[in-house]
């Protein structure tokens, strides 16, 4: 498959530079590079911000980075352009990340308020160059920097250069999106919290995605300013880029590395569709509403439309795949009560504003076991998950796993250490499809399969929880039932030791109650570890071998459920005390 | 550099204080559709110069400007009314809603050329030529008007909101739609009445550029970045929003002005907003 | 009798060769259209000049071919709109010369994008005349021919004439406050200003550069009440001086005496607080401009083609003036030097001056630009009427420098 594409990409790019060896006029050339140059800012801008919805309104400070990195080096330094070129990548890129290093760790920095960190960025850079030596006000004359000949005429060398650096970004979004790293940012768009709980380092992948978006601006900001070869400050940093980078992107689809581009010509080539002298203000009315009209018929973006008719049109071809293939999950050994201690949490604390969810939880999860966890509702039942799973730091107190404190642990590094969830109201990938939600933790858990092995191992997961003719759905045609299935086939893929199962039953009939049953005796049997919070009491006691009673944050009771339901503390925390 | 005397600074203050009241009264119709109606209109500021241009065109006819709003906001409120009519009849999202109001942007942009040509205008009025005075500082009545007008606006959609039914229901609206659908809300009236107003708060913020400033076509996207920025500051659906953040903005860099070189001024205002974003849980 | 006859003859024999003589002079010119191909600042923010030079550009052309067009041949201008942006002038003049393969090429609007079209030209030898170009510094083609009066040095010229102006009137300042823009064009003339002003041993009393997207002019307007200047340089780009008259006029302060770069002229005649503020023109509608009758003709034209397009100000001054002078060149040129070539055509302006309606051009001086002195003049907003007061040849009759 890759195979092929190389060949595309390399047929693509042999026929493309052949076009200034025919002598076209130089105009065809230039307005060329244009498309070109607005494809690399386009599809960078969307590594990031389309990929993993990190949307930034400062991709213009990086493109502006690179442009005066060039210019500077060339006219000040006397740095032959072409070597310029990596540098402006460089710089752009470091500034990039540096900027994403301190951001990223701030978990209430995401949506709009990282656009306008970026767009702020913009302004303090112009700023800068505009007071510094680097510009000062009179702008950077570049006419005097000898151009390498690489085409046969200036115009050939930029539409080279152009299409060159054009091809290489559509390679590296094309590149990234099929990858592991792609897959993250995708996550990451739908739900960043569940992506890092599933194993997906969130930080690394978007500091990653930032950088390699960031450099490629900057480059492209290099070639422009021998371009235009006068720099200044207004030009460069103007609102024009960041603006037309989003509706390049939206108009032609963020979710695929090929969509901006679309947007980028559609855009490029509308733009000189009404330059005639005559009617240059309707033109701008006109392009507007074209703009709009193709919006209106084509939300999902010209190319992004595309995409999905062909999507529509094919058969997904599920291979029949049956759950006995599957391997049994770590951790063998169905020992009930008596079996050494798998998971064990002292004196856990966690408060929220003012609310202790939990003040100093002690218990402990022995292998191979049912444990249910019950209790009335604000007990602390779902944030004893939440902490585990390492959605939340504790305030305080330890959580061992196999021994490790896991407390130390960043929150993707505790799914790989084998313990796995499911959320009460199902948080399944909106945009990815249920194979490759399921898929999703195979590739990023503990055994971090390559995605050809973690798809077969999705694919025995689906046909387990009998969703294998929903493979190719997206979550939002599944019902409750089937995402409550969807979230439990994604939390065994990546074959956890502990399960942690979060008020899985809650909604659904008696006859999927059953269902549901059957299939947590069987993962038992496979040899997980299940904890599971509940309030379903026939679930409760036909399943569990031990239960441990929450309330106000502290565990008041445990032992057989049978025996446990009656204690008089017990019925008091659920019902109250009765009236003397 | 000398200090600058408390005259300046406190006329540098005002200052600040009037133009960081433009940008919350620009802001506030933006803040509303996109933080309630998950719409951003970028055509918000077309709007506001539309309002700005009539507002000319009619006072040059005679009208009082105070009076032309009595056109203005009616009609722009029919037009924000239509705008959200065809982003709701197409479902459009938040990004989309960007594309397509970029298009309007363009398309009255356009309009705009068309019937006054890109010149200068300048609206010369009766409001422009009073001038109080507080001490040694001097107060301009255009600017004070857009004080008054943005803070009256920003506290009654305020109050609205925060007391009235209608208002509860928008919340409930903005935090989930289906939701409050099924408890009975009119999602979709409630939603046209949004959007009809911050069109017509777009027409009042019109009505100030054209007192205080001189108008171009090319200076819609002269207030984009800096209104946006103040938008996301304020909080998106924050009411007051805009506004504070505005103030702060405009102050921040009013103060650089009176202190050091004015070319640094973004640097400071956006560097201020960098800091604050890093620094505090949430918004303003 | 026969002697009679013959002179009859002879009489209507002459009469004769001179109706014929006249007949073909003002024949239509006629064959292939000289095709000249430009692009012009239509929409975007520099557009509100851009239609001043294509109203210009259109009453030329119109003209041109009422007489005798060029060599005999009709002229067709072929114009697009490079949106203010110099990235798109660049490759539309490419599309111009090498697509709709037009004989030659007249020059864009502002500085950036004459830049552009600069490049272009070099690249394909085309000669380049324009207007308004605000760096001299930066014009390294000897193909290129600046008609907008403006010296190599502007940051010598126009300061010295202003200082000069304010020197010979009836209360020269004494103290000086330079407010700027740090746009290019603008700011190194506005730094040329300082200097001027302090070699004159005026004192400085306040210097403070803005960013170009500035909106708020009221803390420099404070900083400007405060340092109390008895004359302001105000280096501000379109729409930036009148936003600081605002500004001033809203703390109740007005310099006695203010100079604008390059101001809007029409919105600065209107504005309330433009009273007496003083600019640099090339051309006003009075004489000694006035005692030209190609001048008169061009400002009648003008004023009924501004009034159709919608113009708020139709009087000609300094944009039109020297986009009608850029056009008298490159005809002046063309039927001087008998050619379309541009190599012919560049030879002949750099041997040639061109009386223009702006005054005399030349190109004799390095990369045509001559350095030292130009063809600006400082004009005064006398009673809602742009009226030039210095040097005193060219100033309106009986006009003087307003002094406070």
């Amino acid at each position: 498959m890759r195979g092929r594409a190389l060949a595309g990409f390399a047929a693509a790019g042999l026929g493309l530079s052949a076009v200034p060896f025919f002598g076209p006029p130089a105009f065809y050339e230039s307005f060329l590079y244009l498309v070109f140059h607005w494809i690399v800012l386009a599809v960078s801008w969307n590594i990031l911000s389309g990929y993993s919805g990190y949307f930034s309104f400062g991709h213009g400070a990086f493109f502006g980075a690179g442009m005066y990195t060039t210019a500077t080096l060339a006219t000040k330094a006397g740095v032959p352009f072409l070597w310029t070129l990596p540098l402006a990548a460089l710089v752009a890129a470091a500034f990039g990340i540096a900027l994403g290093a301190l951001v990223f760790r701030l978990p209430r920095l995401r949506g709009e308020l990282f656009a306008l960190l970026t767009l702020a960025v913009t302004f303090v850079l112009a700023t800068i160059v505009l007071n510094t030596p680097i510009d000062g006000g009179p702008g950077l004359y570049l006419s005097a920097v000898p151009l390498l000949a690489i085409g046969p005429s200036p115009s050939s060398t930029f539409y080279l250069l152009g299409l060159a650096l054009a091809l290489a970004t559509l390679w590296i979004a094309r590149e990234i999106q099929r990858s592991k790293l792609g897959t993250g940012l995708f996550a990451i768009h739908d739900d960043e919290d569940v992506a890092e709980v599933l194993g997906v380092p969130t930080y690394r992948y978007k500091l990653a995605a930032f950088g390699v978006s960031c450099g490629l601006a900057g480059v492209a900001g290099g070639i422009q300013a021998m371009f235009i070869s006068y720099v200044t400050v207004g030009e460069t940093f103007s609102i024009a880029v960041p603006l037309n980078v989003v509706l390049m992107s939206v108009l032609g689809g963020s979710r695929h590395w090929f969509g901006p581009a679309v947007g980028a010509a559609a855009v490029t080539a509308l733009l000189y569709a009404f330059t005639a002298g005559d009617y240059a203000v309707a033109g701008h009315a006109a392009v507007g509403l074209i703009l709009i009209i193709v919006i209106l018929f084509l939300p999902e973006g010209i190319f992004g439309e595309l995409i999905g008719a062909l999507k529509r049109r094919r058969v997904p071809a599920t291979p029949a795949i049956d759950a006995a293939g599957l391997p049994a999950p770590a951790a063998a050994g169905p020992g009930k009560s008596e079996g050494p201690a798998l998971l064990e949490a002292r004196g856990l604390s966690k408060a929220f504003r003012g609310v202790q969810a939990l003040a100093g939880v002690d218990l402990e999860v022995r292998r191979g076991e049912i444990l249910g966890l019950v209790g009335p509702n604000g007990s602390g039942k779902s944030t004893l998950i939440n902490v585990v799973s390492g959605h939340f730091r504790p305030d305080s107190g330890r959580i061992l796993f196999e021994g490790r404190d896991l407390a130390a642990l960043e929150a993707h590094r505790i799914a790989r250490t084998g313990i796995a969830r499911t959320y009460q109201i199902p948080r399944p990938f909106a945009h990815l499809s249920v194979l490759e939600n399921v898929a999703l933790p195979a590739m990023f858990g503990r055994d971090a399969q390559a995605r050809p092995d973690a798809e077969r191992e999705a694919r025995r997961w689906l046909a387990f929880t009998g969703l294998a003719a929903k493979a190719m759905s997206l979550p939002g045609e599944l019902n409750l039932h089937q995402r409550k299935f969807l979230e439990l086939a994604r939390a065994l893929a990546s074959r956890p030791g502990l399960l942690l199962l979060d008020e899985v039953f809650s909604g659904l009939t008696h006859a999927e109650i059953d269902d549901a049953i059957r299939l947590i005796r069987e993962i038992r049997a496979r040899g997980a570890t299940i904890v599971f919070v509940e309030h379903v009491i026939r679930a409760v006691m036909e399943l569990t071998d031990r239960i441990v009673v929450l309330s106000y944050g502290r565990v008041i009771a445990e032992g057989d459920p049978r025996v446990v339901m009656r204690e008089p503390d017990v019925v008091a925390a659920y019902l109250g005390k009765p009236r003397a | 550099m000398a200090l600058p005397s408390l005259t300046l600074l406190g006329q540098s203050l005002l200052s600040g204080l009037f133009i960081g009241a433009l940008y919350g009264l620009l802001g506030l119709g933006l803040s509303l559709s996109w933080g309630m109606l998950r719409q951003i209109n970028l055509a918000h500021f077309a709007l506001a110069f539309l309002g700005a241009y009539l507002t000319y065109q009619l006072a040059g006819a005679g009208m009082d400007p105070l009076a032309t709003l009595a056109v203005v906001m009616p009609c722009f409120f029919a037009l924000g009314v239509l705008m959200h009519w065809l982003l709701a009849r197409f479902s459009v999202s938040a990004f989309n809603s960007l594309l397509v109001s970029f298009g309007f942007t363009a398309i009255i942009e356009a309009l705009i050329q068309w019937i006054w040509t890109a010149d200068f205008r300048r609206m010369e009025s009766a409001y422009g030529e009073v001038k109080f005075r507080v001490g040694a500082l001097y107060v301009a009545l255009p600017e004070l008007l857009t004080l008054a007008m943005a803070v009256a606006l920003s506290l009654l959609v305020w109050a609205w909101l925060r007391h009235t039914y209608t208002g509860k229901a928008m919340r409930a609206i903005a935090e989930d739609a289906p939701m409050a659908a099924a408890f009975g809300v009119d999602v979709r009236g409630l939603s046209l009445l949004l959007s009809g107003l911050s069109a017509a708060f777009a027409g009042v913020a019109g009505l100030c550029l054209a007192l205080s400033y001189t108008l171009a076509p090319g200076q819609i996207y002269a207030w984009l970045g800096v209104v946006f920025a103040a938008v996301m500051l304020g909080g998106l659906g924050n009411p007051l929003g805009p506004l504070v953040a505005g103030i702060v903005i405009g102050v921040s860099e009013a103060l650089t002005m009176a202190f050091t070189a004015p070319a640094w001024a973004p640097l400071v205002s956006f560097s201020l907003l960098i800091v604050v974003l890093l620094a505090r849980p949430g918004r303003i | 009798m026969p002697a009679a006859n013959r002179s009859v003859r002879a009489v209507f024999g002459a009469l004769l060769a001179l109706a014929l003589a006249a007949q073909s002079a003002l024949a239509a010119p006629s064959g292939p259209p000289v095709r000249i191909g430009s692009t012009l600042a239509l929409t975007g923010p520099l557009a509100a000049t851009g239609l001043v030079h294509k109203i210009v550009g259109e009453i030329y052309v119109e003209e041109l071919n009422r007489k005798n067009g060029l060599l005999g041949r009709p002229v067709e201008w072929v114009l697009k709109d490079d949106q203010s942006r110099p990235d798109l002038a660049r490759t539309l003049y490419e599309q111009l010369i090498t697509v709709d393969k037009v004989d030659l090429i007249m020059g864009p609007y502002a500085t950036a994008n004459i830049l552009s079209a600069m490049g272009v030209a070099q690249r394909y030898n085309k000669v380049l005349i324009h207007h308004t170009f605000g760096t001299p510094s930066l014009a390294k083609y000897d193909m290129q021919f600046p008609a907008g009066g403006l010296a190599g040095d502007p940051d010598n010229t126009i300061p010295k004439l202003v200082f000069d102006a304010l020197a010979a009137s009836a209360k020269p300042p004494k103290s000086v406050a330079v407010v700027t823009s740090k746009f290019p064009s603008v700011h190194f003339i506005s730094l040329g200003a300082r200097d001027a002003a302090k070699k004159r041993g005026l004192r400085e009393v306040a210097f403070l550069e803005w960013d170009f997207g500035n909106r708020d002019f009221g803390p420099i307007a404070a900083r400007l009440k405060d340092a109390k200047p008895d004359f302001v340089w105000v280096g501000g780009l379109g729409l930036e001086g009148n936003l600081l008259i605002d500004a001033m006029r809203k703390i109740d302060y007005m310099p006695p005496l203010h100079f604008h770069l390059f101001p809007a002229p029409g919105p600065l005649l209107k504005a309330a607080g433009g009273e007496n503020a003083l600019a640099a023109t090339t051309f006003e509608e009075h004489p000694p401009f006035t005692d030209n009758p190609v001048a008169v003709e061009f400002i009648r034209l003008y004023h009924e083609r501004g009034a159709k397009a919608g113009l708020p100000d139709t009087s000609v001054e300094n944009q039109s003036a020297i986009s009608y002078s850029s056009w008298q060149t490159l005809e002046a040129a063309v039927t001087g030097a008998r050619s379309l070539d541009d190599k012919a055509i560049a030879q002949w302006l750099k041997k040639n001056p061109v009386d223009a309606i702006v005054g005399r051009l030349r190109w004799d001086g390095p990369f045509n630009y001559i350095y030292g002195t130009d063809l600006y003049k400082v004009k005064q907003n006398q009673k809602g009427k742009w009226v030039i007061v210095w040097p005193k040849e060219f100033a309106a009759p009986g006009a003087r420098l307003i002094t406070p």
